[in-house]
């Protein structure tokens, strides 16, 4: 299977961006970040003791309608708490996260928005990163379909999601921790759990399951969507000290 | 000695109370001001005919133009200004006066990516006179056929769709734009569709060869702004070079020479001699980016024809195998 | 206080706060303080609405309420309540730009489902027209003066756009409305012999007799699903999805056909004609929110523990899952919780599931936020079934 492709601070603007692309279902997000940033005159939005996250998501081909003002709320509540808006500078201020879906297939008016989730879910943490604001864990994200038959697919393409039976999306925090849940369809917890299991695994790589057997999840832990979220700021740090590196 | 600084915006901005409806529009969002003395360094520069970045009064940035993996999907770099273009179509209802006719549109929406002076979600004067622009030279020059959009008369017609993503902003988004779309509109190709029995069918891109749009001619645009009292006009300007300017000029013009669209919108006067001499210079200019968007456009056609018979060759290896 | 004009009576200054300030001051430790009463004083742990952590509040629908339109509901939840309007539209085929289209690709698909019969395929065609056509369209406004924020002549909030796409989302995911309900149909006079036994029953034709000529849709009723959240105090999703189900069960169709001599469609206004919906199940929603004990928990980055460490030594961690919560409650807590669960055939099927805006909440919980939704699942039928 392909793995992501994502790099770091390509725009010259924005405070911080990157972009990220999941061949397996197509879409392919650009992320900015403007932080922290003077907010304008709606007051009564700002809190006073830390920063207010505001997210966009502009659609690739239409025009935004409610099913992103109903992404944005689920992205604004997941990446709020993980933001640590109480630091030097940000309390007051805002943390304005633009995504742009410049790839793959349009989010169809009334369709479940949570398919593209883990790839906005992971742009907006890369640009974040890029843009240097201060949190409080990483995650990563992923999104599994099970079908008529109950097997597990990882990364559904959309004509795959449009057929399963049930769809989630998970979120894990670098510290295991569920960030985010979103599951539609037909489904009882006991599959649930196991989608979940499955989406821990694909997120942290290696996991010591409950009886103590360590299961090699999707390969070795750089497979994981977490290793690959940490190499790619890690190539990126690289390339930023180059000139630092070369000198010792 | 200070030199004279450039009258027009600041003057007219004390004095005048229609200040507000005649400045450029560039001044007008709350991208940081430039400070007087970068102000003075520019102009001052092209008093001795240079520019910031060494380019010649006549010199576009080097413009970067990448196709996605869809068609008309267009990536566009001039110089720090970054475009994305994506031309989607869809089958609709042609309106009712125009049974003809097919629809298309170019939607242009500015974000707090390209700049953290703009804001999400809210119109500014930059999109509503870059989105007037690009339609008067591209949409009501009709370089795209739309009659050619019908498929049933009255019934169902094709709606094309420009969406314009302002990833980066440095200057001169109307020209970036104007050859992302036009770039755009001739990679893009819409699936097939044919009329039987009063049926439309749609053919997928995988069942028959999707179609090129019909373009008539291609129309760019050539953004000049002046300076010192309009004895410096430069194109292509950058963020910085557009706030020091005193007015602009936009000349829509194709390929053949034929002006499409000439705005003088707004700033200080220009001299008449020099607009005819600029119009002969953006033909210049148009001439030479439409060959350039065609060099790209050749060289990703042939790169598609390529992996395409590849993929043919495959298939029918497959279908040998079957039979045998 | 300067404004006291009666110094004759000064009373001395009050060293504690009336319950009702302190829950204006210091909300959280209000809250908290009701959750985790001193151990000394044998209370229980309880909200301080008075509520258990999982219980509702007392909830009442009411049906048919409104004349003008197709069905009506009203439903109240504590102080949250909403009103729920269906308006059923006309709306010809040869309006539709999509209708004469045929996706090549699909049109085999296509023909077979004409032939009409009830199988897993029709389920999923039927979710597939009710989508592309827009066949179901909810709004869902936030009314002027429902809380003290929304203020008159303002556009439409994020909330309730958010609130729009989830009732218009889960509308479509649990195909709660049938396709075939919606369908306004013709059939063509049979010119073989059996024609004169066809008019003679008028247009109650016999659709699955083959042979003579393709009966064919020639309309769709749409369905305008208007929900006002005449009053918001907390939890307007289950609210809102609360009022569309009993609407739509209250839904009633008028007798609809095509009328080949004038080329339209006609609708009959007997009573008698009518037809309600059938809907496919009964999803109810049930909403929670985490309270956490550590308002801290959030933004102090060192004391975040791992989710093992956390498990280990969960007794020691203060947190509450508050089901229903009410507008106080809700600004105390970010992390939410929603399943949207039915019932088939006496097993608990999960409809919708999501959770986000914090990380307290993982499978256990969960686990347990499911029995509570199946219960209030119960409750909900009950309360819908009388209405």
């Amino acid at each position: 299977m392909v793995g992501p492709i994502a790099s770091l601070s390509q725009l010259n603007r924005a405070d911080g961006s990157a972009s990220y692309k999941c061949p397996a279902t197509g879409y392919s997000i650009l992320g900015a970040v403007n932080a922290p940033i003077e907010l304008p005159a709606r007051r009564d939005a700002l809190k006073p003791e830390e920063a207010t996250v505001e997210v966009f998501v502009k659609p690739g081909t239409t025009t935004a309608g409610v099913g992103e003002r109903y992404a944005e709320g689920i992205l604004r509540s997941a990446l709020g708490k993980i933001v640590l808006g109480r630091e030097k500078g940000f309390p007051r201020r805002g943390l304005v996260i633009t995504l742009t879906i410049v790839g793959g297939e349009n989010v169809e008016r009334g369709d479940s928005y949570l398919t593209i989730l883990p790839a906005l879910l992971h742009a907006a943490l890369l640009a974040m990163v890029s843009a240097s604001v201060p949190l409080s864990m990483t995650f990563s994200a992923t999104l599994l379909g099970v079908t008529k038959s109950g097997d597990i697919v990882r990364d559904p393409s959309p004509t795959a999601a449009k057929a399963a039976v049930s769809l989630h999306a998970f979120a894990f925090s670098s510290k295991n921790h569920l960030l985010l849940n979103e599951s539609v369809g037909r489904f009882e917890f006991d599959t649930w759990e196991l989608v979940r299991e499955r989406a821990l695994s694909i997120c942290q790589g290696a996991t010591t399951s409950t009886d103590g057997d360590v299961t090699m999840g999707e390969g070795t832990a750089s497979a994981s969507l977490n290793g690959f979220i940490r190499e790619t700021v890690e190539d990126q740090i690289y390339s930023d000290y180059a000139y630092k590196l070369d000198s010792i | 000695m200070r030199p004279a600084r450039a009258k027009w915006p600041k003057k007219e901005s004390i004095s005048d109370p229609r200040a507000g409806a005649v400045r450029p529009p560039s001044t007008m969002s709350k991208e940081a001001q430039l400070s007087i003395a970068e102000r003075d360094f520019i102009l001052e520069a092209l008093r001795e005919d240079l520019r910031l970045d060494g380019r010649q009064h006549d010199d576009y940035r080097p413009l970067d133009i990448s196709f996605g993996e869809e068609y008309g999907h267009v990536k566009l770099q001039l110089g720090k200004t970054h475009i994305i273009v994506r031309i989607s179509a869809e089958v609709t209802k042609p309106r009712e006066d125009r049974p003809f006719d097919g629809l298309f549109n170019i939607n242009l929406e500015l974000s707090a990516m390209g700049s953290p002076a703009w804001e999400n979600g809210r119109t500014n004067d930059i999109e509503a006179y870059a989105t007037n622009t690009l339609d008067r030279i591209i949409r009501h020059s009709n370089a795209l056929d739309t009659e050619s959009l019908c498929i049933l008369k009255g019934v169902s017609c094709w709606a094309i769709r420009a969406d314009v993503h302002i990833v980066d902003y440095d200057g001169n988004i109307t020209d970036a734009a104007c050859i992302a779309i036009m770039a755009g509109l001739q990679h893009f190709r819409r699936p097939d569709a044919v009329v039987r029995d009063g049926r439309v069918i749609v053919y997928g891109v995988e069942q028959r060869v999707p179609v090129a749009l019909n373009i008539t001619h291609k129309p760019l645009s050539v953004t000049f702004n002046t300076f010192n009292d309009s004895k410096h006009v430069i194109v292509d300007a950058t963020l910085k070079e557009e706030q020091a300017a005193e007015g602009d000029l936009v000349i829509g013009i194709n390929s053949a020479g034929d002006i499409c669209y000439l705005s003088k919108y707004a700033g200080a006067p220009a001299d008449a001699m020099a607009i005819v001499n600029k119009t002969n210079v953006a033909w210049e200019k148009v001439k030479e980016i439409n060959a350039a968007v065609d060099k790209v456009l050749q060289a990703d056609l042939a790169k598609r024809a390529k992996i395409g018979m590849a993929d043919e060759s495959r298939a029918e290896n497959d279908r040998l195998i079957q039979i045998e | 206080m300067a404004s006291t004009t009666t110094p004759s009576n000064p009373t001395p200054p009050s060293l504690s706060l009336p319950p009702s300030q302190f829950a204006r001051l210091q909300p959280h430790a209000y809250l908290l303080a009701h959750l985790s009463p001193p151990p000394a004083s044998n209370q229980p742990s309880i909200r301080a609405n008075g509520r258990a952590a999982s219980q509702f509040r007392v909830t009442s629908a009411n049906a048919g309420s409104l004349t003008h339109t197709n069905g009506s509901a009203v439903v109240r939840i504590g102080d949250t309540a909403a009103v729920c309007g269906v308006r059923a539209e006309i709306l010809h085929t040869k309006d539709i730009a999509s209708w004469s289209v045929l996706q090549a690709s699909s049109e085999q698909n296509f023909d077979k489902s004409n032939e009409a019969g009830v199988s897993e395929s029709q389920d999923e065609e039927d979710k597939g027209h009710i989508q592309d056509l827009n066949l179901l369209v909810p709004n869902l406004s936030l009314s002027t003066g429902c809380a003290p924020g929304f203020t008159p002549g303002a556009p439409p909030s994020a909330l309730a756009q958010s609130l729009s796409h989830q009732i218009l989302s889960l509308l479509h995911t649990t195909r709660l409305v049938k396709a075939d309900d919606l369908r306004i149909w013709y059939q063509p006079p049979n010119l073989d012999s059996e024609e004169f036994r066809n008019a003679g029953e008028g247009m109650d034709v016999d659709t699955e007799e083959s042979g003579g000529p393709e009966r064919e849709v020639k309309a769709f009723w749409v369905l305008y699903i208007d929900v006002m959240i005449i009053s918001l105090a907390g939890n307007p999703f289950d609210a809102a999805w609360a009022s569309v189900l009993a609407a739509l069960r209250d839904t009633k169709l008028p007798k609809a056909w095509w009328d080949a001599d004038n080329e339209t469609i006609l609708c009959s206004d007997d009573v008698a004609d009518v037809q309600r919906l059938s809907l496919r199940g009964l999803p109810v929603s049930s909403s929670f929110c985490s309270f956490e004990g550590d308002i801290a928990a959030g933004w102090r980055a060192v004391v975040i523990p791992d989710a093992e460490e956390q498990k280990q030594k969960k007794g020691a961690q203060q947190r509450w899952i508050l089901a229903d919560p009410d507008g106080y409650e809700e600004g105390l807590s970010q992390e939410r919780v929603s399943v949207v669960v039915d019932r088939e055939n006496g097993k608990t099927v999960i409809v919708k599931m999501e959770k986000h805006g914090g990380w307290t909440v993982d499978s256990d919980d969960l686990r347990h936020l499911v029995d509570v939704s199946a219960e209030r699942w119960d409750e909900m039928k009950r309360i819908l079934d009388q209405c």
